[in-house]
């Protein structure tokens, strides 16, 4: 791939520093002005043991994914990196710490695994950190210090970044930091001088971007807060926690509060609580806290009442695996739950649309009297990107709902049939718009009522109003020239990035290939998916669960023969999978 | 596989040989090269060709990585080797792991050797030993006219001819250290001016006493009290034994590792082979030095077939080439330009 394509990983144990280090490496490479997208990986366990692991992939045009073999390793700990050696590219880099504390067995050293084909930069991290500031804490900055000299890249925006995080804990920490990147830097500098001729891509470019650096979960809760969200109702879970705390820092100063709640069900009931008072109120979970939920979701359905849910999926079934990855929740979020119980479901792709789709999941809630689901999961929202300052229209945050005509005061049907299925809605405290709402059955004022004919028709206004939303929902997006391809991409949520750099990497190979990008799960675009299936002599849909989810609920929309590439591994897909099953049914070799 | 674990210190020719005799005579063993140059086995002779674009980086190289772990020889390239206690049977390398061996061979070729008188100035020199060197040379070669070449072993003659090829100036120095390990007097020189001269290069006689940098592409060379200009310096001096990391381990180490004419040392297990192996000559009763990539290869080959039980001895090298101008020269090396 031409331009710099650079992945870089930390990796050391629980308490070295390794999430720091790289969150530093993060910002100092984002404001160099390269892309930067990276994901880390750590212990379910709360701290004291087990691996840590931040990949950041870093290029000068924005990257989609993270691939699946990392350029340059810093190991904090040997004991722990040995096992992302066959994770290397070939040529890789590989930084160590070549002083350890005392002698190593044989193979205990990550030198004695690293292929010949790789180049090996061994400095004494902790020593040099220990000289310089008096402690060996700093040395995973020592560690960035090494890297910076090693691939050109500039001190003084890592000596930035490193002062801007560490400049509030006070001047001697801060000293301390600084000095631990340095005397990593200039050892590597002095040492490292003439293998740099042969080794070090040109990492040194400033083009004046100040992107912003935003997780997933960052860019959740600001699309909120853009949005107008006054309530947070949550109980903690991974890998949603980060939204309710960061909520909880900035919504009290707009006047909002965050409430923890004693489950997921209180939580999903005080936000339909709020919603039907008429204030914005949002949770945001994992599938443990989601199945809690679903109950409680139908009511909003059944009582047509707005709410917003964030789903962060990760990889289950029950507990799981906290802090892995998984798009395994599809069906749970558009099915689960007693009766037919249509709802809206939506999944961003990136960290831009986590952003922009739960600003608009408000809009589409209050206008389609609805809960809405907003589907991303564990490498979306724990991902960072540098992405332009999201900003919001006053267009897209905006009262989304449709309030009773002043004519209908005293005779208000509050579940009136409509041709859209939209019901003009009063909130409590208009006068003259009272109205029953319950979990049963109902007429159009609200009443309770059994009779087969009464629940047919609000059933069919349930759905009829869902599907009306589609006008509203983000169309799938098409990636492809036109006429006939071999084959077609279909791919949703945080796999929709490498399944688009696959499909360019063969379109680049003159591959007939294309990829469609979908967001709205439910409703979806029928017609726009069924007219890119005609198109395919085959349909790809990769996804990170067992069955392939997407694959059920869409497949069936043509003939045309659906391929799942279905993985449950816990960790993102690679554009490399995806690339070589699209060899696979081409009839071609992988490069 | 079974517990025996050959170590081989060196990656250059004798290293390399070593390591594919090992793995065909012993192929359940485990079989180690460690090397501090961090690039697979090349033909250093080839660098002349290589700095004058006649020869690609890829074209030195002479097996792939493949070659190797495909014969399970496990290369750890780029990693240094600071001790080893022959008592324990073991190495200790810098980043402080250690390593038991149940046969060692220790093949570290040789460092550009430079006599102390030049150390004040030595940053504004260069050798010509590794690929390191070899592309530092390409680089300063495309900015500059002019060369000094200091000295007289063959890789100085062999560079002599590329920078000629390459259009440069080039000047040659010879001084009573420069033919190290030959005196050159004045007999010596003659012969060598008029070789020289016939090639178009400017023979000089003496002894640097400064050299001082001008700028990027420019330093001033002062030669008995001369001073001229000049766009690059090499030096020349011959090659020592790159054997720092045994000092103190009780070998017998004088210009190279003393070993018999098997290659053995004084240590049970543990040979020499190459530029770094001073090999005993049953009939000189003395020791010589063998230089060269072929030589090289050879030793190790023959290292390695004894540490598994053979008694193969190392070829004798011819009286004539161990005597030059009168002077036992004790090298297989002193060729003519």
């Amino acid at each position: 791939m031409a331009g710099i394509d650079l992945t870089v990983e930390v990796c050391g144990m629980s308490g070295d520093g390794t999430i720091a280090a790289g969150g530093i490496l993060n910002e100092a490479m984002s404001r160099q002005g390269y892309s930067a997208l990276a994901f880390d990986s750590y212990p379910a366990e709360i701290r004291g043991f087990g691996r840590c692991v931040t990949r950041s992939r870093f290029g000068d045009r924005p990257k989609l994914a993270l691939t699946d073999r990392t350029n340059a390793l810093i190991s904090l700990d040997d004991e722990q990196s040995r096992s992302r050696i066959p994770f290397l590219a070939e040529d890789a880099v590989v930084l160590f710490d070549d002083k350890p504390p005392s002698y190593v067995e044989e193979n205990k050293s990550i030198a004695a695994h690293v292929e010949p084909t790789m180049t090996l930069y061994g400095a004494p991290f902790a020593d040099l950190a220990a000289k310089a500031a008096g402690s060996a804490r700093g040395r995973n900055l020592t560690a960035l210090g090494v890297f910076a000299a090693v691939f050109g890249a500039s001190p003084d925006v890592f000596r930035e970044v490193i002062t801007g995080k560490f400049a509030p804990k006070g001047e001697k920490v801060l000293r301390a930091n600084l000095k631990s990147f340095d005397a990593g830097y200039e050892y590597a500098l002095e040492t490292f001088s003439k293998r740099l001729l042969n080794t070090a891509p040109p990492l040194r470019r400033t083009d004046g971007s100040r992107k912003v650096l935003t997780s997933g979960n960052t860019a959740i809760a600001e699309g909120a807060l853009a949005a107008g969200v006054k309530l947070y109702f949550g109980y903690p879970i991974t890998p949603a926690t980060p939204i309710m705390e960061y909520l909880a820092k900035k919504l009290p100063e707009r006047g909002g509060r965050v409430t923890q709640m004693e489950d997921e069900i209180s939580s999903i009931g005080a936000v339909l609580g709020a919603f039907f008072a008429g204030t914005r109120a949002m949770t945001a979970t994992s599938g443990p806290g989601f199945a809690l939920m679903t109950e409680l979701i139908t009511h909003g359905v059944m009582s047509e009442t707005p709410a917003v849910i964030i789903d962060a999926q990760r990889a289950g079934p029950s507990t799981g695996l906290p802090t892995k990855t998984e798009q395994s929740d599809l069906q749970a979020a558009v099915f689960g739950g007693p009766g037919d119980s249509p709802r809206i479901v939506i999944a961003p792709t990136d960290v831009a649309e986590c952003f922009h789709y739960t600003a608009k999941a408000f809009q589409l809630a209050e206008k389609y009297q609805t809960p809405v689901i907003v589907l991303t999961d564990f490498f979306l929202d724990n991902r960072v990107e540098n992405i332009e300052p999201p900003a919001l229209e006053p267009e897209d945050a905006r009262d989304g709902n449709i309030y009773p005509d002043a004519s209908a005061k005293g005779a208000y049907r509050r579940y009136e049939l409509t041709d859209s299925g939209i019901s003009p809605r009063a909130v409590p405290g208009m006068e003259g718009f009272m109205f029953a709402a319950t979990g049963l059955e109902h007429v159009e004022r609200g009443t309770p009522d059994y009779t087969p004919a009464n629940h047919m028709a609000m059933s069919q206004k349930r759905y009829r109003k869902i599907r009306s939303a589609l006008a509203d929902l983000p169309a799938p997006e098409e990636y492809a020239e036109t006429g006939p391809l071999d084959v077609g991409v279909i791919s949703w949520g945080s796999t929709f990035g490498a399944a688009l750099e696959a499909v360019q990497d063969a379109q680049a190979r003159g591959i007939r290939v294309g990829a469609l990008k979908i967001t709205s799960i439910y409703p979806y675009h029928e017609d726009v998916i069924r007219t890119f299936m005609r198109r395919c002599r085959k349909i790809l849909i990769p996804e990170l669960n067992f069955e392939g989810q997407l694959s059920g609920l869409i497949g069936h929309l043509d003939g045309t023969e659906i391929v799942r590439l279905t993985m449950a591994t816990g960790v993102p897909m690679a554009p490399s999978v995806i690339l070589k099953k699209i060899f696979e049914i081409v009839g071609e070799k992988a490069a | 596989m079974s517990g025996e674990h050959y170590l081989i210190i060196g990656n250059g020719p004798a290293g390399r040989e070593a390591a594919i005799t090992l793995r065909e005579k012993a192929p359940q063993s485990r079989v180690t090269v460690i090397s501090k140059e961090n690039v697979r086995c090349y033909q250093p002779h080839l660098l002349p060709q290589f700095i004058a674009g006649q020869v690609s980086e890829e074209e030195l190289f002479t097996l792939p990585f493949s070659f190797f772990k495909e014969r399970d020889i496990k290369l750890r390239l780029g990693q240094c080797v600071v001790d080893v206690d022959f008592h324990k049977s073991q190495v200790t390398m810098a980043h402080k792991e250690i390593i038991p061996y149940t046969g060692l061979i220790i093949a570290v070729g040789g460092t550009p050797r430079i006599p102390e008188r030049c150390h004040r100035y030595r940053d504004r020199m260069l050798t010509l030993k590794t690929l390191t060197d070899a592309r530092m040379w390409a680089e300063k070669l495309q900015k500059v006219s002019s060369a000094l070449i200091v000295g007289g072993d063959l890789t100085s003659f062999a560079l002599t001819r590329t920078l000629l090829a390459m259009g440069k100036r080039v000047s040659f120095l010879l001084n009573e250290e420069s033919l190290w390990p030959v005196r050159c007097d004045d007999q010596v020189f003659r012969e060598a001016r008029v070789k020289l001269e016939q090639g178009g290069v400017e023979a000089l006689r003496g002894t640097i006493q400064d050299i001082v940098r001008r700028s990027e592409t420019s330093l001033e060379v002062t030669v008995d009290n001369k001073t001229f200009e000049t766009g690059i310096v090499g030096a020349f001096y011959g090659l020592r034994p790159d054997v720092g990391f045994l000092a103190g381990s009780g070998l017998t180490i004088e210009r190279g590792i003393l070993v018999d004419e098997y290659l053995k040392t004084e240590v049970d297990n543990v040979y020499a082979a190459g530029d770094c192996a001073q090999v005993y000559h049953p009939g000189l009763k003395d020791y010589w030095v063998s230089i060269g990539y072929g030589n090289a290869e050879n030793l190790g080959r023959i290292a390695a077939s004894n540490l598994m039980g053979e008694k193969t001895p190392v070829e004798t090298p011819q009286e004539s080439i161990l005597c030059a101008e009168g002077v036992r020269v004790n090298t297989s090396w002193w060729l003519e330009f």
